[in-house]
């Protein structure tokens, strides 16, 4: 996706610096241009322009990250931030300690093709909870707010260690904010436990 | 670049204002205000230079902090010039915005030069708190200070300097607020609010029941509704962090505080681009002999731009799941239909201007000409990020500082430069040098444009902004910071001319101004 946005913002500038280009030169030569076609130019720049936004706005429009539909996750994951690091856990972190003992605990164990869900939030400051494949490529995010909880849901193709870094400025320790999980491979074990933690979460 | 036309002050086209109907006068310029104009607008354009120049290092220090050549200090230097660099920029330009159009308004209503001149010590005042609270405090969480970062130091810097901080943000709101007041209540006395905004251009009752209204006048008064918007919510900001301060137990909602804060930023940087741009439509036409005048679409499309304007900033809330849904949808479709007039209107017209014109190239034109240019390559980047489904991979990324650099540097900076340079050029009766001109876009295109295209290139590559050091797992995000390095010591070299080619006119300026008052003095 990052790389696609970064060839239609390239090729679309080189159209403006092309037609800004065209317009310098045409100084050289001095002519009035025609009202009239003018006006007609205008009006199919409004028209290509206008048009483009409504499609990219469709095509787009699915594609919003918010958790929609009523597909349950198969595994819920809390996530909680506090200057300067991640706590994850399978279940619910309520205060300082649990954070601690969250941010030295042995990585969360997601499997592979399975719908997780983070549930996000801060006991201080706002921070950004971004997810990063193990390659270092940023995969989604969401925010860290004290007083709100956001859900990110997400699935992972490949199994590996991911990274959480925080994207929102957070202090002095910000840059070096980090947690990790594991996508491991999918076995009838942690199918079992997925399937367990659905039900938990069903139940209550 | 075509070859300009040899060109020399006296050639300056300045007609008097020819925007009369029937029913309405036209005001002529009071000699006494251009008088004090032309003192005042000088200093200010000094200050803004020497403040760029000093903001800009502050940008280079952070890339070069960022590529690892400063491995002994501290990264809270780096977030306490991040801070200085954020505030000092946004600021400066909107007040060089002011001070441009206040200079240039003269010519349809009589600007209240009070204010300019409180602007001028205010922001001085402002800025000097916040160099004080960043560099000697440590203050570091960034210009927009997020709810409630400033609270949670950690130690990193003492109480005194969050004072300061907010000291500083509370003086430079107040004098920009009633500045900006002053200004629309001297544009409401010669234009009513109805013929400010253009209305009567849209029902077709221009020049018969109405006044012909320059560009600028409604290009300024759209800008400064925002502005007033924003700098009255960024009170209601202050006013949650102080009841905080004093009232024990109270704590504000931080999703509330977000949205006051990004609205606050979001108006002030908008305002900012609009006088930019209100500058261009006032100078491009005299540069290329051609009218640029007030019709239905422009009217049309400036009331549209405030409309969308005001709503468009929910895109910085994207990633705040929690915001409701219709919301973070009204900001996707504001910030993509926001750029409808822009482009198809503000651009395409400064486009037909100089299309086959006999235009005169000088640094101030060239400027104006690349501003639009910068602004149409940010609104690329900036709608392409406002999509939500794309803000989930860039939201905070170095695409963000990548595409408000494009318009802010490359676009408001430019307009606004080339209205210091051509302000140079006229009062000083030095012409414009060819050459200089080509050393100083050249250095300017390469260096500006590479600078930003690291960063695009950097946030397409998942690198997050405001890293003062980055992970080994983002090791190449260090490798970029060190490429961007060598573009930005282009752009400033680039400024160094300029402010060397411009700085000499100013001198100049007020070397005679100040023997004009000895002389003045002397006689009396």
């Amino acid at each position: 996706m990052q790389i696609e946005a970064f060839d239609v913002f390239v090729a679309i500038n080189a159209v403006v610096g092309a037609v800004f280009l065209w317009v310098a030169l045409s100084t050289r030569h001095q002519h009035e241009p025609n009202i009239k076609s003018t006006n007609r130019l205008r009006i199919w720049f409004f028209g290509i322009l206008t048009a483009g936004l409504i499609l990219a706005f469709v095509l787009m429009f699915p594609r919003m990250p918010y958790p929609m539909g009523s597909q349950k996750p198969d595994q819920i994951v809390y996530a909680v931030g506090m200057q300067f690091s991640w706590g994850l856990s399978n279940e619910p972190i309520k205060n300082t300690d649990q954070w601690r003992e969250a941010t030295y605990a042995p990585p969360v164990k997601i499997p592979v093709g399975s719908l997780v869900e983070f549930r996000v939030t801060s006991f201080d400051v706002n921070h950004s909870l971004a997810v990063f494949s193990p390659s270092g490529h940023l995969l989604g995010q969401v925010q860290a707010m004290p007083g709100y909880v956001n859900d990110l849901r997400m699935r992972f193709s490949k199994p590996g260690t991911y990274w959480i870094f925080c994207l929102e400025l957070c202090g002095m320790g910000h840059h070096r904010m980090r947690g990790e999980f594991e996508v491991v491979p999918r076995t009838s074990n942690s199918a079992r436990t997925s399937a367990t933690t659905r039900e938990a979460h069903a139940g209550s | 670049m075509p070859d300009p036309d040899s060109y020399s002050p006296q050639q300056e086209i300045d007609p008097a204002p020819n925007h009369a109907s029937p029913a309405f006068e036209t005001s002529s310029q009071n000699p006494e205000t251009v008088k004090r104009l032309n003192r005042v607008t000088p200093i200010w354009m000094a200050v803004v230079s020497l403040l760029f120049l000093t903001f800009s290092l502050d940008g280079y220090f952070l890339r070069m902090y960022q590529s690892k050549f400063f491995p002994i200090m501290r990264p809270e230097w780096f977030y306490a010039v991040l801070t200085l660099h954020g505030v000092g920029m946004v600021g400066l330009w909107f007040v060089a915005g002011m001070a441009a159009v206040t200079y240039l308004l003269a010519r349809y209503i009589r600007p209240p030069l009070w204010a300019s001149w409180m602007g001028l010590g205010g922001t001085l005042a402002g800025f000097a708190l916040l160099i004080e609270a960043t560099t000697r405090g440590m203050f570091g969480t960034g210009w927009y200070f997020l709810y409630p970062l400033p609270l949670y130091s950690q130690g990193t810097w003492p109480p005194w300097a969050t004072g300061c901080f907010f000291a500083s943000l509370v003086t430079l709101s107040s004098i920009w607020l009633v500045w900006s007041l002053a200004m629309i209540s001297a544009i409401l006395k010669r234009y009513p609010l109805r013929y400010a905004l253009g209305w009567h251009y849209l029902s077709g009752q221009a020049g018969k029941q109405g006044p012909e209204v320059p560009p600028l006048v409604l290009i300024t008064f759209v800008a400064l509704i925002p502005g007033v918007a924003g700098f009255a919510d960024a009170f209601a900001v202050f006013a949650f962090y102080f009841i905080q301060w004093q009232v024990k137990g109270f704590v504000a909602n931080a999703l509330l505080m977000k949205n006051l804060t990004f609205f606050f930023g979001h108006m002030m940087v908008h305002a900012t681009m609009y006088l930019g741009v209100a500058i261009v439509y006032e100078m491009l036409p005299r540069f290329s002999n051609r009218s640029w005048k007030t019709n239905r679409i422009i009217a049309l499309a400036w009331n549209a731009v405030l409309a969308m304007v005001l709503f468009a900033y929910f895109h910085h809330l994207y990633m705040d799941f929690v915001q409701p849904r219709m919301l973070q949808v009204m900001g996707q479709m504001m910030s993509y239909f926001s750029a409808v007039p822009a482009a198809v209107v503000s651009i395409f017209d400064g486009l037909r201007v100089v299309y086959g014109s006999r235009m005169r190239w000088t640094i101030a034109s060239v400027f104006m000409f690349l501003g639009l240019m910068g602004w149409a390559a940010g609104g690329v980047g900036a709608v392409i990020d406002s999509t939500i489904s794309v803000n989930y991979f860039f939201h905070n990324t170095l695409w963000v500082p990548a595409h408000f650099h494009t318009y802010y540097l490359m676009g408001c900076v430019l307009m606004v430069l080339g209205f210091a340079s051509h302000l140079g050029v006229k009062l000083s009766g030095i012409p414009d040098s060819r050459l200089a001109r080509r050393v100083i876009v050249t250095l300017f295109l390469i260096g500006g444009y590479g600078f930003i295209l690291m960063f695009f290139w950097a946030g397409a590559h998942s690198i997050p902004r405001r890293y003062a050091i980055y992970p080994h797992e983002l090791a190449w995000g260090t490798h970029d910071a060190r490429v961007s390095v060598v573009f930005i010591g282009i752009f400033i070299l680039g400024l160094l001319f300029f402010l060397w080619e411009t700085g000499r006119r100013y001198l100049e300026i007020f070397w005679a101004q100040f023997r004009k008052r000895q002389m003045e003095s002397y006689i009396s």
